[in-house]
């Protein structure tokens, strides 16, 4: 088995006394798409925002590839290869959609700090960027703020800034939450595709079941911030606890 | 930017171009003194202003201490000019020194409060800004006090020094202009307004600007992506602050007096901020038509109304309302109004307008 490209170790927060997420230690590898799961309010979000550092460890680290990264501010965790999307939608609203991807696209190149020099004449950041509207079939809305595209489109979006990051771990929080029927295969498309790249790590908070089945290397269950199962897809949904904390609950989440 | 890439977006860009070519003739067209002094004024502001844009129209950083930077460059220049006498040398030792300490407060206040939250930000700037005007007003062996302080600038903008002479050993004309210092300062104003703005202009055209836009937008999303939001926002705030300065030291050489009045008051702030606002925050088309539109009201709005009171003078109420003495309270009414009917500012709303159509 391959290094582990991210782990966790005793990762564990505090808010006053409730303990959000409490000692999870877990290895995630290179070509392993893992779900996380676990009933409303287990941690999953959390554990994210500990990962790629919106929130603060009290106790516990965070190491991508030998570099202990717990300490770091979230845009340096961006520059160690750690990209992260938001279950809500988080876009820059009044920005273009092609501006949108540009973005990232540039705080990967790090060309973020030129000045004097017109982002027009930057051709080869644009071009990147127009490869990734390509990818997620943005190209018709290219020039139209973030916050006119219908709703799948903004979660497309989503996908094409992270994408456009270029991390080697890819963290979606609930990425087709919202999604109609019809959209939700596109941005699972898209997961697959980078799933199947076999040097990208993946993180996948996800309710559907389906999507559960469908992508799934391996599944880990929080429940109340503890990590309460790991293993593959069939051995974690067939075992009785976690029937019991999640799937026993409601038989279908929406 | 697409914003002018729209119709509406195309008589902005044109009104913007036909007050820059007034202001590059002004001299030329407007030949008397107090024309010329309002056409200093608008081309310092617009720097000003514009810079003071880069903060809280691209940013999205309020700050209300942006005349004290301001204030800084202009008693840079004006101390170091009484101290060392009127040359160059003493022109750059006072912009250097209005920069310098501009860099060292700004960098101080930004590394304290620009990780917290938006309102301890603008609430520490006002701060600094009433310590700065109390400093200024103690500190009258130095400053002037309320006073201010008054000096001779370099020999050239001297009004007396001719550029160009006729036959006769008197100052040559040009178009009836006299060719002498007043002109020389003028164009000064002018030429070195036009850099810094052009230069506040590439950045904003830049990558950068284009992260600015995003912190303004989405800061912690900016974060997430890779751009470190405190680092950016200072250099912002650094960057708005030399160029607020520089704006000082212009004006100073223009005015040559510097006093809490022209350099230092709060009316200054508020007179940014209306000129943004009535502008249009995040445009720099929007600077330059706000900038212009309160220099001309503040100056030519009591003559325009003492004109139209004589015309009127026959019909009962009319002059009394249009009383010259009430020229504040008719400025007031035209920017409520000018909110009302442009909530993104004049030349945002032109801007989006076009678009629609």
């Amino acid at each position: 088995m391959s290094q582990p490209s991210l782990s966790t170790r005793d990762l564990t927060i505090r808010f006053g006394g409730h303990v959000a997420v409490n000692a999870v230690s877990c290895d995630f590898r290179p070509g392993e798409l893992t779900v996380i799961v676990g009933p409303n309010g287990a941690g999953k979000t959390t554990y994210f925002n500990l990962i790629s550092g919106q929130l603060a460890a009290s106790t516990g680290t965070v190491i991508k590839d030998g570099v202990d990264i717990t300490k770091m501010a979230p845009s340096a965790r961006a520059h160690h290869g750690i990209g992260r999307a938001f279950q809500l939608t988080n876009l820059f609203p009044q920005l273009s959609v092609l501006e949108n991807i540009r973005l990232a696209v540039q705080a990967r190149s790090g060309e973020g700090w030129r000045f004097l020099t017109r982002v027009e004449s930057l051709t080869e950041l644009t071009a990147r960027a127009e490869r990734y509207l390509e990818a997620t079939k943005l190209e018709r809305v290219a020039y139209l703020p973030a916050a006119a595209l219908p709703h799948g489109d903004q979660r497309k979006l989503e996908v094409a800034l992270l994408m456009a990051m270029e991390p080697d771990i890819y963290m979606f929080d609930e990425p087709t939450a919202g999604m109609s029927l019809d959209h939700t295969p596109d941005v699972l498309d898209l997961i697959g595709e980078i799933k199947h790249d076999h040097t990208k790590t993946v993180l996948l908070v996800e309710h559907k079941m389906d999507v559960v089945r469908a992508l799934a290397d391996r599944i880990i269950v929080l429940h109340n911030g503890e990590l309460l199962a790991d293993g593959p897809p069939e051995e974690v949904m067939s075992s009785q606890i976690v029937r019991d904390v999640y799937l026993g609950k409601s038989t279908e989440p929406a | 930017m697409t914003d002018t890439d729209t119709q509406g977006g195309r008589i902005v860009k044109l009104a913007v171009l036909v007050i820059a070519a007034l202001l590059l003739f002004a001299p030329f067209l407007f030949q008397d003194i107090r024309s010329l002094e309002v056409a200093a004024r608008i081309c310092v502001f617009i720097v000003l202003v514009a810079s003071y844009d880069l903060l809280i129209g691209y940013t999205g950083i309020v700050s209300f201490a942006h005349t004290m930077f301001f204030g800084f460059g202009a008693y840079g220049a004006a101390i170091s000019l009484k101290q060392m006498g009127p040359g160059w040398d003493a022109v750059i030792v006072g912009a250097v020194a209005g920069i310098a300490v501009s860099v060292v407060i700004a960098i101080a206040i930004g590394l304290l409060s620009l990780r917290v939250k938006a309102i301890f930000f603008a609430m520490i700037t006002l701060a600094a800004a009433s310590v700065a005007m109390v400093l200024a007003s103690q500190l009258s062996h130095f400053t002037g006090g309320e006073d201010g302080i008054t000096y001779r600038t370099p020999d050239i903008f001297k009004t007396a020094t001719k550029l160009m002479v006729n036959d006769e050993g008197k100052v040559a004309r040009l178009f009836g202009v006299k060719l002498n210092g007043k002109l020389a300062a003028y164009y000064f104003v002018f030429a070195s307004s036009l850099i810094l703005f052009t230069v506040i202009l590439r950045l904003v055209g830049s990558p950068i600007g284009t992260v600015l836009k995003a912190i303004r937008e989405n800061e912690a999303r900016a974060e997430a992506i890779g751009y470190r939001v405190v680092a950016y926002r200072t250099f912002v705030f650094c960057f708005a602050v030399v160029i607020a300065s520089l704006a000082g030291t212009i004006y100073a050489i223009w005015l040559k007096y510097t006093g809490p009045d022209t350099a230092l008051s709060f009316t200054i702030m508020i007179d940014i901020l209306l000129m943004v606002v009535i502008g249009g925050m995040g445009t720099m088309w929007g600077v330059v038509i706000g900038a212009t539109l309160l220099v001309l009201a503040q100056y030519y709005l009591r003559d325009l109304m003492g004109s139209a009171a004589e015309a009127l003078s026959d019909l009962p109420l009319l002059p009394y309302v249009l009383d010259p003495d009430r020229w504040l309270f008719w400025l007031g009414i035209i920017f409520i109004l000018l909110v009302y009917f442009f909530p993104k500012g004049i030349a945002g709303t032109i801007a989006a307008r076009g678009s629609r159509a």
